[in-house]
């Protein structure tokens, strides 16, 4: 399996690999960035994947966006972050603001149709709550992961207080807590 | 002016969106809606939800936001202004991280870190199923496809779409 993987050879193939996710990723992005990077094109291995995306789901910004930049560098430098970040967003880009306009143009007389989208939007905002419940049941046997998740929530959630307060006092928290061992 | 107040903003953003979108948007919902009044809670809700709906990365969200507030080039920049602060962080860290894989402060930071993005996450689904006064419908759709995302593995799409229905039938 890790024997025959290859980067892409040109900046072309480059683009059209990160065109083709970003092009048919409905319902999320990240598998169809492992099925084209690992399964299809074997530009990587599985645990170079997974590792990558690790690194990125832990630096700010759109996990799939930062991984972009860091493969395209690895294999072209500027030019192959810049060529791969273009290639993930060009699309999406365009089809996500042409629904919206497209959208706002019945919306405003359809009653139905604003139902049918604020369901949807409850719909996503249970995928969320179901996200964080998956990434939660694994870190929360430690009490004092469990108390950090509530603190946060109680603060940007119900409290409403700006993410420029919130992350900084928890990150000094948290790294505290880490380093004796609590989390 | 607007523009310009909304690129910086989200550069700001960019920095601390620890976690992607999904840990930003109660942040984003309070400064573009509760501070500015940009955008109405409902407005919000339905960009979040064509922001879901449509295939990509759903950072595009914030292009949708600068859309709504600043047309075609409030889109560009949002977008740019949202990944472009990170990705720079990104492209320095990347090997840097590499080099640091048995330090004991890597193995901290991702701990320390995973709690945070869970309780971020967690608020950011909580405000989006609450735009205005608490409503159990919205509530319900939203513990129903929680729940079903946990005990299923298709595709959230799915999700979406019998949150559509539903929306349609009880709203």
């Amino acid at each position: 399996m890790s024997t025959d993987v290859a980067p892409p050879t040109s900046l072309r193939e480059l683009f059209l690999g990160f065109l083709s996710i970003g092009a048919r990723s409905f319902g999320g992005v990240m598998p169809w960035a492992h099925r084209v990077m690992v399964e299809e094109r074997r530009w990587i291995t599985e645990a170079d994947f997974a590792e990558t995306i690790g690194l990125c789901q832990f630096l700010p910004g759109p996990n799939i966006g930062n991984a972009s930049i860091v493969f395209g560098k690895r294999w072209f430098g500027l030019s192959g972050a810049l060529v791969a970040f273009l290639g993930l967003f060009g699309l999406p880009f365009i089809w996500v603001l042409a629904l919206f306009a497209l959208y706002a143009d019945f919306a405003a007389t359809n009653e139905t149709l604003r139902a049918v989208v604020t369901g949807v939007g409850a719909a996503g905002a249970g995928l969320f709550i179901g996200t964080a419940v998956k990434l939660g049941r694994v870190i929360a046997r430690k009490p004092a992961a469990l108390a950090l998740i509530a603190a946060c929530f109680l603060a940007a959630g119900i409290g409403r207080i700006s993410l420029f307060i919130v992350l900084p006092v928890s990150l000094g928290v948290a790294l505290v807590c880490a380093r004796r061992g609590w989390l | 002016m607007t523009l310009v107040e909304l690129t910086l903003y989200f550069m700001l953003l960019s920095l601390i969106s620890v976690g992607g979108m999904p840990s930003v948007l109660p942040e984003l919902q309070r400064y573009v809606v509760d501070v500015k009044g940009w955008i109405t809670p409902e407005e919000f809700m339905q960009i979040f939800a064509v922001g879901q709906a449509a295939p990509g990365p759903n950072i595009l969200i914030a292009s949708l936001v600068g859309w709504k507030v600043a047309g075609l080039a409030g889109a560009l920049l949002a977008l740019f202004a949202m990944c472009g602060p990170s990705a720079v962080l990104a492209w320095w860290v990347a090997d840097l991280w590499e080099r640091f894989r048995d330090s004991p402060w890597r193995k901290a930071i991702q701990r320390a870190i995973a709690p945070i993005v869970v309780g971020l996450i967690l608020s950011g689904g909580f405000i989006l199923a609450t735009p205005g006064a608490p409503d159990w419908r919205l509530w319900l759709i939203a513990a129903a496809t929680a729940a079903g995302m946990l005990l299923s593995k298709v595709n959230p799409l799915w999700f979406l779409a019998g949150g559509g229905i539903l929306g349609a039938t009880l709203l």
